[in-house]
């Protein structure tokens, strides 16, 4: 499985092989020539050593050992090819992040690409079933941590072997006795990183836990301000958050202990190496094996090697990491569209008239044991007003959701013009239909943008009428940049009742064949909406409506008005049939008026 | 210049604010400071020690005393680890132990503002102040001051060692550091607004997802994917661009500090080279200045990233000031009253008031009585200004003109805790707490036992479905009560107000969707609290006011009709006539239509607040 996993994951690879084969070969070749330096450092004290030992008397000024003697050459030329070498491994090293890590971030880009465009997709389904927290947070953090395979776990990787590889190859060409005591402590190192840096993820959740509920204390504290202060419980919400905020800062000074261990810890190992290096090498020395150049290039081996080491126990921890988050967005990726286009989708088809028909339609949510719906069956005639009345959980939401196949039922089909919904092109049956949710939802952004976002051919023109319909223009002409008000967060906030005439005016400005209104008159005053029904009523007449609605006045001129009880339509009818049915309808509507007759007393 | 010197001014005030936070732990600092004082000698003075081994053992070919150095070695280095240990643990649990405080601080702070403050600030920006303003001080608090301490330290030492040892080579090592200064200043400025650039673009792109996730119902129906998968695009390719930039930046500045750092080694070779061949110099100070040359630059690179961290910490601890600096509007009385025995009689006498000054009054010259054990409604549409004669009452505000008194006694000459304990107020949004149904009860008041709930609850029938729950009144509830019904949180409410027993009731009516059997319940409990009681109830189902004693009936901030139900009903032209004539309309729809209107009533309201 995790095999299968990390295939996957290299395909994102594919795209950018030839700049990543690219990065990994300035990476090696930027290691080849950092090794250089320590040699070149050795040699120039080596040769020093030669002639210092051959004459030591000619040298009495600087400026003619530096640049007028035999020795002054040997500086110069170590020291230039010092230079050259640093310069190149820089050059090189610049050329590796430009290459794979920016690679990474476009690996990164193509990603979030890919699982945005999955995510619009994938059907109501998949997000009635997971919590949008956790699907937002596959969509951002796990595609950071996955980002951190490409980029720096690769790139550390590479580094490590390479470096590890020139490095040691050098060191044992030295003295492969001085090496392996040299090497001592660095696995170690390798273990204690991979440790710390596991501790400090996992311990870090348990922190960032630790800070939400922080702010949740302080959410429900300040939101709840009047009822905190009316009943004098300041000194009880201020105990109840400082115990949060100990627990934080235990936890969080939990933590920092074995934080606070880590560059200590690096630094007593390497320390150690360089310690042995002097005394095995020192030992050597004396014993005539190594020279004091020796010594100097080991010490700077070694320190080459510190942050290879150490970056291996965090790349292992961090490529677990990212391959669980890989495994979580794949899923995701891997998610069936259900409701999409199929073979036996006319595509033909490009518009409709607008008669519904359900039959037999019964419908459960997922992962749930009751149905929603029970066995529906009714009929609307293109240009009908029809309304469905019930108590809330009744169903009458779920019936609405299936028409523009958010849902698909289980049993029985729905026909639109008696063709199967299933036939008809997803594109062409939503774009005829005017869904006005329960919950209004706009995004930030200008109002126009809100309105025009199912038209996108509108013009301002456009616009404006439709806000007019729905009886929000003048609102919105109010507001100082009119039309091209910032909803939301970096906005303004709208009032229920114009957010849900906006969302009104989005609907109607498709020119739907089907209009659908679920509740969404609820937070518009009465006059108002007496204004917007007059105009779906009269200038809407080819129109099929469909309305949920809880107050009589709103639904009592439908053609046909629907009540339903436990996802069951149990009365039909218009309004007067319906009461001289002396059924629920009639009972509901009797007991206003006994309550009336009652208050009259 | 001027402001330059200001915005010093303005810095060392704001540092001298955040040490008095500090100041309990003075101490510590102290021994921090020493700590890192001594691990910096230890770890510096290595290198020396390299070269003592160097040249006075091993080219003496003296291994006994390169064992003694060896050992002195390991000496330093392990209590370096120790020190360092010690240090980076000590600092950063007094930094803890600061920012606890200061984080409680801003919290108690916020908690005494007056309710106009809660209006007029949103609060996710409260919760911002109480928490991430206060994690932004958490460098600086928890390891900055003292690693800056210590940075300098090594600065020092490695200053000292290299100029024992050779003056010459550490003028040349020295000279590089003009140009590493240099590269450092150009790279911060540059990738300051780089990483300013990606945190925007990052917050562009996660409030772009999160936002089609909430809407995605939205998004399909409206046959929005390609549009908006092409919006993404943008943003994402914003974002992927922004990160770019800064590996460039990133892709200079590693190099560049590794080159300088080479370059300053061959220049210790070239140089010290020469000077070895003439005898000043020895291969062991070689050695040694080969790894000081190193050493050098990570503190100097890490006083630049300091700096950072205590430019950000600072503009947060100005945010965080600001708001410890901010005044409550609701003072307490200089010689407060106490009423001896409190009996719930409340008077309004002329009282003027509105929200913001420049717009109009929403109270205009109110006056009204209730005697105890009254029964007031107060009905009115909506903006007539009900609530606020709630708001008053509590002195959540301070009214302009006129006075309100309780038992006789001006509500501002009392304390507001003692106020404050005259009333139970049940809200129209019944607020509950994440907490045990005893909790959200007593609100931590222990003084309240667990039989006093329980006869509560029964009064009001909400023992009934308390009992079933796992684990009854220990029952925990999740994000505000969410798992419970409308008409079980309004219970709970009830119960609440019950047990604190108040003087005065003051309920806002509720008017939630609830079932008819609930609503049943939730009409007979209404009655069961009022027993005996002062009440005052905001109305917005008539049903409940025909019992008042006395209903008041306000419009445009005014109380225009007094009276009881029937007298008002008789009225031809009355308003609450009127209001009960459009009321009766929503009345046909029934409980749905009444939740709905009360909704929009909640929305309007709180526009009026602000």
């Amino acid at each position: 499985m995790r095999l299968q996993t990390l295939i996957t994951l290299n395909r994102y690879f594919k795209k950018y092989l030839w700049t990543i084969i690219a990065g990994t070969f300035f990476l090696t070749a930027a290691n080849f020539f950092l090794v250089w330096i320590p040699v070149f450092i050795r040699r120039t004290m080596d040769e020093i050593s030669a002639l210092g030992s051959q004459v030591d008397q000619s040298y009495d000024s600087l400026f003619t050992v530096l640049f007028s003697s035999e020795a002054g050459v040997v500086l110069a030329r170590n020291a230039g090819f010092l230079l050259v070498a640093v310069a190149l491994y820089g050059l090189l090293l610049f050329a590796t992040r430009q290459t794979l890590i920016v690679s990474s971030r476009k690996i990164e880009y193509d990603i979030r690409n890919e699982l945005f465009d999955k995510l619009v997709r994938l059907p109501q389904r998949f997000y009635s079933q997971r919590d949008t927290g956790d699907i937002y947070i596959r969509a951002t953090e796990d595609v950071v941590r996955v980002r951190e395979y490409f980029g720096p776990a690769f790139m550390y990787t590479i580094n490590t072997f390479t470096r590890f590889g020139f490095i040691i190859t050098m060191m044992l060409i030295v003295s492969p006795q001085l090496t392996l005591w040299a090497l001592l402590p660095l696995p170690f190192l390798s273990a204690f990183a991979y440790y710390i840096s596991g501790y400090i993820y996992s311990h870090s959740r348990k922190i960032q836990q630790q800070y939400s509920r922080i702010a949740g204390r302080a959410k429900e504290a300040f939101s709840s301000i009047r009822l905190v202060k009316s009943y004098n419980r300041e000194a009880y919400e201020q105990s109840r958050f400082e115990e949060e905020s100990d627990q934080y800062r235990r936890k969080k000074l939990r933590l920092d202990m074995v934080e606070s261990l880590f560059h200590p810890m690096l630094n007593l190992l390497i320390g150690m190496s360089v310690i042995i290096v002097i005394w095995k090498g020192g030992q050597m020395v004396i014993g005539g094996n190594l020279t004091v150049g020796n010594i100097a290039e080991f010490v700077i081996y070694v320190a080459y090697l510190t942050w290879p080491v150490a970056s291996l126990g965090y790349t292992v921890n961090r490529f677990q990491r990212s391959l669980a988050s890989w495994n979580r967005i794949e899923r995701i990726l891997n998610e069936p569209i259900e409701i999409k286009d199929e073979d036996k989708t006319d595509h033909e088809i490009e518009g409709i008239k607008g008669n519904i028909e359900f039959n037999s339609v019964s419908f459960k949510y997922p992962d749930d044991d009751t149905y929603a719906l029970r066995d529906i069956n009714f009929k609307i005639n293109a240009g009908e007003k029809v309304a469905i009345v019930g108590r809330t959980g009744s169903g009458k939401t779920t019936l609405t959701r299936l028409i523009p196949r958010l849902f698909d039922p289980q049993e029985g089909a729905i026909y639109i013009d008696g063709i199967d919904l299933k036939e008809i092109p997803l594109g062409v049956l939503r774009k005829e239909i005017g869904y006005v949710p329960q919950d209004t939802f706009l995004f930030s952004d200008t109002i126009s943008e809100n309105i025009a976002f199912g038209a996108q051919e509108a013009d301002m023109d456009d616009i404006e009428e439709a806000a007019e319909k729905a009886q929000v223009r003048d609102n919105i002409l109010e507001f100082e940049k009119k039309f091209e008000t910032i909803l939301g967060e970096r906005g303004i906030t709208l009032s229920g009742g114009q957010k849900q005439r906006t969302a009104i005016a989005r609907a109607l400005i498709r020119d739907p064949k089907i209009l659908i209104l679920d509740d969404s008159l609820s937070a518009v005053d009465t006059k108002t909406e007496d204004a917007i029904l007059q105009h779906l009523y009269e200038d809407l007449k080819n129109r099929t409506t469909l309305m949920i609605s809880h107050r009589i006045s709103t639904i009592k001129d439908a053609d046909q008005i629907h009540y339903m009880e436990e996802g069951r339509i149990v009365e039909s009818g218009t309004h007067e049939e319906l009461l001289s049915k002396q059924g629920r309808y009639y009972e509901m509507y009797n007991k206003q008026l006994i309550e009336k007759e009652l208050a009259e007393i | 210049m001027s402001s330059d010197k200001s915005t010093q001014n303005v810095d060392t005030d704001l540092l001298k604010r955040l040490y008095a936070f500090v100041r309990p732990y003075r101490w510590y600092v102290l021994l921090a400071v020493a700590l890192t004082l001594s691990a910096s000698f230890m770890g510096t003075v290595r290198p020396k020690l390299t070269q003592m081994a160097i040249d006075e053992h091993i080219a003496n070919n003296d291994y006994d005393g390169l064992v003694w150095i060896v050992l002195l070695l390991v000496g330093t280095l392990i209590s370096e680890f120790v020190l360092l240990v010690a240090n980076t643990y000590l600092t950063r649990w007094f930094g803890q132990g600061t920012l606890y405080s200061l984080r409680n601080r801003v919290f108690e702070k916020i908690q005494s503002m007056n309710v106009q403050f809660f209006d007029k600030n949103p609060i996710g920006k409260l919760i911002t102040r109480t928490t991430s303003d206060i994690e932004a001080l958490n460098d600086l608090l928890s390891h900055g001051v003292v690693n800056l301490v210590g940075d300098l330290f090594r600065i020092v030492f490695i200053l000292y060692f290299m100029f024992s040892m050779s003056w010459e080579l550490s003028l040349v090592v020295l000279a590089t550091l003009p140009i590493l200064f240099y590269a450092t200043f150009l790279f911060r400025a540059k990738v300051r607004v780089a990483f300013l650039n990606v945190r925007d673009q990052i917050a562009r792109v996660n409030s772009f997802v999160q936002e089609h996730i909430n809407g995605i119902d939205i998004v399909q129906l409206f046959g929005r994917e390609e549009k908006q998968r092409e919006h993404f695009e943008k943003r994402n390719r914003d974002h992927r661009d922004a990160y770019i930039d800064t590996i460039f930046y990133f892709a200079i500045f590693w190099p560049t500090v590794e080159v300088i750092a080479s370059v300053a080694m061959a220049l210790v070779i070239w140089y010290g080279g020469g000077r070895a061949l003439m005898g000043g110099v020895t291969f062991g100070v070689l050695v040694a200045f080969i790894q000081y040359a190193r050493q050098f630059f990570h503190p100097i690179r890490g006083l630049s990233e300091k700096f950072n961290t205590l430019q950000s910490a600072l503009a947060s601890s100005e945010r965080i000031f600001h708001l410890l600096d901010l005044e409550n509007e609701i003072p307490e009385p200089e010689h407060p009253k106490t009423i001896k025995h409190p009996r719930g009689a409340i008077e309004f006498k002329n009282v003027w008031f509105r929200y913001v000054e420049e717009e109009d009054y929403v109270l205009k010259d109110i006056s009204f009585e209730v005697v105890p054990g009254e029964n007031i409604a107060i009905v009115g549409a909506t903006g007539a200004g009900k609530t606020t004669i709630i708001n008053l009452l509590n002195r959540f505000y301070d009214i302009d003109e006129g006075s309100i008194l309780l038992d006789g006694v001006d509500i501002r000459d009392l304390t507001i805790r003692e106020l404050r304990s005259n009333f139970a107020l049940v809200l129209q949004d019944n607020v509950l707490f994440t907490g045990t149904i005893h909790e959200n009860i007593s609100l931590g008041n222990t003084d309240i036992s667990r039989e006093e709930i329980v006869e509560c609850a029964k009064k009001v029938e909400a023992h009934r479905f308390i009992k079933k729950l796992p684990g009854a009144y220990d029952y925990r509830l999740k994000e505000r009560g969410k798992s419970l019904s409308m008409g079980q949180r309004q219970l709970i409410s009830f119960v609440r107000a019950m047990v604190y027993d108040p003087g005065v009731l003051i309920l806002d009516e509720a008017t939630s969707s609830v079932d008819s059997e609930t609503e049943a319940i939730v009409n007979k409990a209404y009655r069961k609290m009022m027993e005996g009681r002062t009440s005052i109830v905001i109305a917005h189902r008539l049903s409940t006011v025909q019992g008042a004693d006395k209903i008041l009936v306000m419009h445009k901030g005014k109380i225009r009709e007094t009276g009881t139900h029937s007298e008002l009903m008789q009225r031809e032209d009355g308003i609450y006539r009127k209001l009960y004539e459009l009321q009766y309309k929503e009345q046909l729809a029934g409980e749905n239509a009444t939740a709905s209107s009360s909704e929009q009533k909640t929305v309007e309201t709180s526009e009026e607040n602000i």
